[in-house]
């Protein structure tokens, strides 16, 4: 693969000239914790944090106006009243830059649910093709990362346009898409010569600081075998508080809630995020709830990522192995530990 | 902590006549605890009891209310929750068996963030009570425990559990640093409008995943709060300032007199949106007002249960 | 009309909530009216039964929704049709008055008061002062923004973040 390089200096040239005619997410320190913003004047990236909250936000946000309405009442039968609806289709061209491989990674799980070839949500698919991801590779690891557990490393390019490598003096850039291509045709890369194998050390040794990984591949059969395990769930999910922390920060967690807001005669139809690990995420109008306890719940989240995802879209794990759910969780709970539990539950079980 | 093994052995003796024992246990790394729920013999030896014991035990206690016989390790900040659940009938004493010691203070991620990056990159720890050495790289440094345990432990009047059945090791002799939290008394040093373009900046940032809520001790609606009502709609599914905010004052409005300023609200939130500085104004009108503090005893009755016909510290009204 | 002020052309209202009880200040108001006594447009009155049915949490809701100022009026301690429902609610409305500065919203824009049935000169003077000082006061600031990265947010987050290193959590950090 051809590899460029840039230097620290010219990195901010290019987010300018990027910022011209993207909106450019870079992450920022924001007032004490590291999120992706728009790049405004003065404002630096600060790269050498993980950033807490997920990328996902550029092509998946929190709020999205899906439509607007009104309803206007017919003068001449006041009994009767007509609506009008005005679809509201994202237009703005966006690059995300900074993310880490296991953030752009999250997009690939995206991909395959809102993108496929049953179903195209228009607003995701819209936004995910006008938006450009550049990763950065990492050079260090903490004690949460675990993504070369989940069929992901500390330089994946899934998901990904450019893989940025920190090396002496600035970075070297390779592209992974086409349009990532054309992004390194800017004059403030050069070529990257021999740092492009001091690159090459870099990946090899922060993929040396992982270890070894463990091995998920049997999750989906283990996780179901212990399904009816109340005592097993309810043990995993005790520390849990049942909040929205780890849903909200995820980079592959996509559930969402659709909500009519209403002022008056006019509003908007919503899409917002919803967590699974609040009651009224399964809340039947009957009043039944057939997660009444966070221990179902949790059940719930963990069986997703590592076994209904999985053997829905052909063994993709649906994590990514950033560990943004375990850092931020109030209570620490280890969806890794809860997995590795449940695989040697599940093998107990199977041996009997 | 020193006296461990004894009140491991206490928790032994006492564990046959309980349904569980609440206390803590490492976490996924050096830094973190998590809570631990004793349920049988193996599970004690797993206990610790350290300056990463963040978590308040009491708010679990929500979920086993109804006869249960629970066992709780405590803090002095953790116990003032429990009573004043007693306080308010939501909990039996006789259902309750508090394991107490004397706190020392614990250290807060945030602040050890702040300092040192991210807390995964972070080699080792120690803290010797007065000073706390950390590894990061090639870096070592020291740094005094003030500045990096919790704001609470700064003004912590109870570091001895209170109404504990069984106490272990020595009283705690520690005294608070200051009397009032700085924060707070900066905060208020900025004029209405710079705090209100602080909340709404901070607002901003808040995601509502509700961990405030959720790690609240005196949060007892549980899955029921009106903040996910649709009627009454009280608030927007829309994440934006104006209902960030006013999901602030709903907790906040809903602990006025209960709240016993254990700071798992702003501990638990994910984004280090420092909240606490609207339950400790809450908190402090309360002492203004009433002389009351939350959860110190369990024969008092909150002031917002209870009223005087004449009203000697409320200004008349005209 | 009276109040007026610099920021606002003579005779333009403001938006002031006001829960008054059914029992007292209502009839207070009642009888204001009746009487034909002067009084300024500004308020929009919601009637409850009790100021002891008064959540501190409506009036919050009001002055987070664009209020620009909340009055509140209930039957005089003692006084009370439920016997003790203003006394609970003489707490909470002072809990509220005194917290709300930590919040930057002016305490001065909430009152509460007590005035009985029979007192429309007395609900007169207090509908009059108090649009007179929130008239003082001008519009509330509002909260206004949203969090996500749709676009019209996408100014204010600049904003915001360009402001950001002003904020006092970093300012207590330097």
């Amino acid at each position: 693969m051809a590899c460029k390089f840039i230097s620290n200096e010219d990195i901010t040239l290019w987010l300018e000239a990027l910022a011209k005619d993207h909106v450019v997410f870079v992450p920022v320190d924001d007032c004490g914790s590291v999120t992706f913003r728009p790049l405004a004047e003065g404002r630096k990236p600060v790269l050498d944090r993980v950033p807490v909250r997920s990328p996902k936000e550029a092509v998946f946000p929190q709020n999205e106006t899906l439509l607007l309405y009104k309803y206007e009442k017919d003068l001449e039968d006041p009994e009767h009243s007509t609506v009008r609806i005005k679809e509201t289709l994202p237009k703005e061209r966006a690059v995300v830059f900074g993310t880490r491989p296991c953030g752009a990674r999250g997009m690939t799980v995206f991909d395959r649910v809102f993108d496929n070839e049953r179903i195209r949500d228009p607003y995701y698919a819209t936004r995910r093709e006008n938006t450009l991801f550049i990763t950065l590779a990492c050079n260090k690891v903490e004690s949460t990362c675990f993504c070369h557990e989940v069929g992901s490393g500390p330089a994946d390019t899934a998901g990904s346009d450019v893989l940025l490598t920190p090396v002496q003096g600035g970075y070297t850039a390779e592209a992974v898409t086409e349009r990532g291509g054309q992004m390194l045709e800017a004059s403030v890369f050069a070529d990257g010569g021999n740092k492009c194998a001091e690159a090459e050390e870099v990946k090899k040794a922060t993929r040396e600081m992982l270890g070894e990984a463990h091995d998920y591949s049997d999750a989906p059969e283990k996780l179901l075998a212990v399904f009816d395990d109340d005592e097993f769930w309810e043990e995993q999910a005790a520390g849990c508080i049942s909040c929205g922390a780890c849903t909200y920060l995820c980079p592959t967690c996509y559930c969402f809630n659709i909500t009519d807001e209403a002022t008056g005669t006019t509003g908007k139809r919503l899409r917002t995020w919803d967590t699974c690990m609040s009651f009224q995420y399964t809340l039947e109008g009957s009043g039944h709830n057939p997660r009444s306890t966070k221990a179902k719940r949790l059940k719930n989240r963990v069986n997703h990522k590592f076994s209904y995802y999985p053997d829905t879209y052909e063994k993709n794990i649906a994590c990514c192995g950033c560990g943004r759910c375990i850092k931020s969780c109030p209570a620490s709970v280890d969806i890794r530990a809860i997995v590795k539990a449940a695989q040697a539950r599940g093998a107990k079980k199977e041996s009997k | 902590m020193q006296a461990l093994a004894e009140l491991k052995e206490q928790i032994r003796q006492a564990l046959p006549d309980l349904d569980v024992v609440i206390g803590w246990q490492q976490g996924f790394d050096a830094l973190h605890t998590r809570p631990l729920f004793i349920r049988s013999e193996e599970d004690i030896d797993k206990l610790v009891v350290n300056e990463f014991c963040v978590v308040n035990p009491a708010s679990y206690l929500r979920e086993l209310r109804g006869g249960k016989k629970v066992g709780l390790v405590l803090k002095g900040c953790d116990s003032r929750s429990v009573i004043e659940l007693l306080q308010e009938d939501l909990l039996k004493e006789e259902d309750l068996t508090i394991f107490g010691f004397g706190c020392n203070g614990i250290l807060n991620h945030t602040k050890l963030q702040a300092r040192f990056g991210e807390l995964g990159f972070i080699q080792s720890i120690e803290n010797d009570g007065a000073n706390v050495t950390v590894v990061v790289g090639d870096n070592k440094e020291t740094v005094p425990f003030t500045e990096l345990c919790a704001d609470k432990c700064l003004t912590c009047v109870y570091p001895n559990t209170l109404q504990c059945s069984h106490f272990v090791g020595e009283e705690s002799t520690k005294k608070p640093e200051s009397e009032k939290n700085k924060a707070l008394e900066e905060f208020e040093k900025l004029s209405l409008e710079e705090r209100f373009a602080f909340w709404q900046d901070q607002m901003r940032r808040c995601i509502r995943c509700y961990a405030c809520r959720n790690a609240c001790p005196m949060c007892v609606c549980k899955d029921h709060c009106i903040a996910n009502s649709r009627e009454p709609k009280w608030l927007s599914e829309e994440v934006d300032v104006q209902n960030n905010f006013m999901f602030q004052l709903i907790h906040v409005m809903h602990l006025t007199g209960r709240c016993v300023e254990c700071g798992e609200c702003e501990r638990a939130c994910p984004m280090d949106i420092p909240i606490m500085l609207l339950r400790r104004k809450m908190a402090g009108v309360i002492r203004d007002v009433f002389a009351y503090n939350a959860g110190t005893n369990a024969e008092d009755t909150p002031p917002l249960m209870c009223f005087k016909v004449e009203e000697p510290t409320i200004e008349e009204r005209h | 009309m009276s109040g007026s002020s610099g920021l606002l052309a003579e005779g333009q209202d403001l938006r002031i909530v006001g829960f008054l009880c059914n029992w007292c200040s209502y009839g207070g108001a009642d009888t204001a009216g009746v009487a034909r006594f002067e009084q300024p447009t500004d308020l929009r009155v919601i009637r409850v039964p009790c100021s002891g049915r008064i959540d501190p949490l409506f009036i919050a809701r009001a002055l987070m929704s664009g209020a620009d100022g909340v009055l509140v009026s209930g039957c005089h301690p003692r006084d009370c049709h439920y016997a003790e429902g203003n006394f609970y609610a003489r707490r909470r409305f002072e809990m509220l008055k005194q917290f709300l500065s930590v919040t930057g919203i002016d305490p001065e824009r909430f009152h509460y008061t007590w005035v009985s049935a029979s007192e429309g000169q007395r609900w007169q003077d207090v509908v009059t002062s108090f649009t007179e000082r929130i008239h003082k006061l001008g519009p509330a600031p509002k909260m206004s923004g949203g969090t996500g990265y749709d676009e019209e947010c996408l100014k204010e987050i600049a904003a915001a973040v360009s402001c950001g290193e002003q904020c006092p959590c970093h300012k207590e950090k330097a």
